[in-house]
């Protein structure tokens, strides 16, 4: 690995475990968090090498927004989710590599609304109903601003 | 593509990473779909792993408490006596210091009773001085004029008359006791009716005259105010008949006072010149029929 490119997994980790510690830190604003959290499984943890690293961030992020909230019947909804997501994200990035920034942002939008819908089914499987927040709309707009750095520290898999 | 060092899910990096990720997976899905259902599926399966090690804390719990006991019932026993002794003692000096507290209360919550009984305008006030038995002694109210008292008002408490103000000052009030020797009231035998008037003599103590000798008294006979003196309305009880000595043309009639005068603090004052006859109090409105529940 060349120094720049370690240089671009250290950087990516510490984004990752920004963000990861953020969600906690932002329980407060539900919009903000459900941001981080998105950013976190969509954009950042499926750029790990190991898939099972991956996972484990993935999971790592549901059960902070989980642990957080306290307020759901039975936990464990949304790290399922994520890191269900966090695989599906890894493979299409696998099998299709992005080439064009903006066609990139719209494969994010894709999976941003699929990881919100996959997140209440299993937090509908996990504790039954529950309310619906507003995270969509703090995350749809703002992906130029993170679909942009995914894209920056992508590095093509070696499949 | 695959050749004999490529495992994919054999005991591989590649396969042992695989294999931990369906674990994960599996796991997790197991966690959400197990968990739901009233009570939860884990727990009852928590619970039914958990049952040798309840099983085995319980019989410890219960040997040690055993041997706890053999060894040290005698001195535990002394200990919970000894806290036990100091928690009486506790108790006791509380009762002690709220017993005036509770006496004052007591005495308030009768005034108020006798309050409400009688259909008059009356106003409560506290004796502060209470030196009836010393030379020129008496009693000192805690009202004066600036309560709107003159003198000549009748004092009762509830267990009966107590005497009427003597003198008044700004603040408070000088009492007069039915037992002074300078006291006169006019009273009543509660069944004879005969009218005479009640003098102190001693402490505790008064004596009624001008009551011919033909009246027949009973030891024992309630004695009531008549009203004539317009201190006090007809019907207040004064005390009770202890001694009859006949003499040339009346009876000395001994009375025994019903209110305690060395104890009482509370007291209420009748308005200046009260009506002789009291007026019963009205009665209560009565329901009217057939609108029950009606707004």
């Amino acid at each position: 690995m060349s120094q720049s490119g370690s240089a671009l997994v250290v950087r990516h980790a510490f984004l990752a475990a920004l963000a990861l510690a953020l969600i906690p830190l932002t329980a407060s604003w539900p919009g903000l968090q459900w941001l981080f959290h998105a950013i976190l499984v969509v954009a950042l943890v499926p750029e790990f090498r190991s898939p099972l690293i991956a996972m484990l961030w993935a999971a790592a992020a549901g059960w902070a927004v989980e642990g957080v909230l306290r307020f759901y019947a039975h936990t464990g909804g949304t790290p399922l989710a994520d890191m269900t997501l966090c695989l599906l994200v890894r493979w299409t990035l696998i099998h299709w590599p992005p080439q064009e920034r903006h066609a990139f942002w719209g494969r994010m939008l894709v999976f941003a609304v699929l990881h919100f819908l996959l997140v209440h089914a299993t937090v509908r499987l996990a504790a039954g109903p529950h309310a619906w927040g507003y995270g969509l709309f703090w995350t749809l707009p703002t992906i130029p601003l993170w679909g942009d750095l995914a894209f920056r520290i992508h590095r093509p898999f070696r499949s | 593509m695959t050749g004999m060092g490529h495992r994919p899910w054999g005991w591989s990096p590649e396969g042992r990473r695989r294999w931990a990720m369906l674990v994960v997976w599996f796991a997790h899905l197991f966690w959400v779909i197990l968990g739901r259902g009233t009570g939860g599926h884990w727990q009852t399966a928590l619970g039914l792993f958990s049952r040798p090690g309840q099983v085995a804390a319980r019989h410890w719990d219960l040997w040690r408490t055993a041997r706890s006991q053999k060894t040290g019932n005698l001195k535990q026993a002394q200990a919970e006596l000894e806290a036990l002794r100091w928690q009486v003692q506790g108790l006791r000096g509380v009762a002690m210091s709220n017993a005036a507290r509770v006496a004052e209360a007591d005495s308030a919550v009768r005034l108020l009773g006798l309050k409400q009984q009688l259909p008059l305008e009356m106003k409560a006030a506290r004796i502060i001085v209470n030196v009836r038995k010393a030379p020129f002694g008496g009693m000192v109210l805690d009202a004066g004029l600036d309560e709107g008292l003159v003198q000549d008002q009748g004092l009762i408490c509830p267990e009966g008359v107590v005497g009427r103000l003597w003198q008044v000052s700004n603040h408070q009030a000088s009492v007069l006791p039915l037992d002074a020797y300078n006291a006169s009231t006019a009273v009543m035998l509660g069944r004879s009716r005969a009218t005479g008037v009640l003098q102190g003599v001693g402490p505790g103590k008064a004596e009624i005259r001008y009551i011919g000798v033909q009246e027949v008294v009973q030891p024992g006979e309630p004695v009531l105010t008549s009203g004539l003196d317009r201190v006090f309305p007809r019907g207040l009880l004064v005390g009770y008949v202890s001694a009859i000595k006949p003499r040339d043309t009346e009876l000395g009639i001994q009375v025994a006072l019903a209110a305690p005068l060395d104890r009482v603090d509370l007291v209420l004052i009748l308005p200046p010149r009260p009506e002789i006859e009291l007026k019963p109090p009205a009665e209560p409105p009565a329901p009217s029929k057939g609108k029950r529940g009606a707004k």
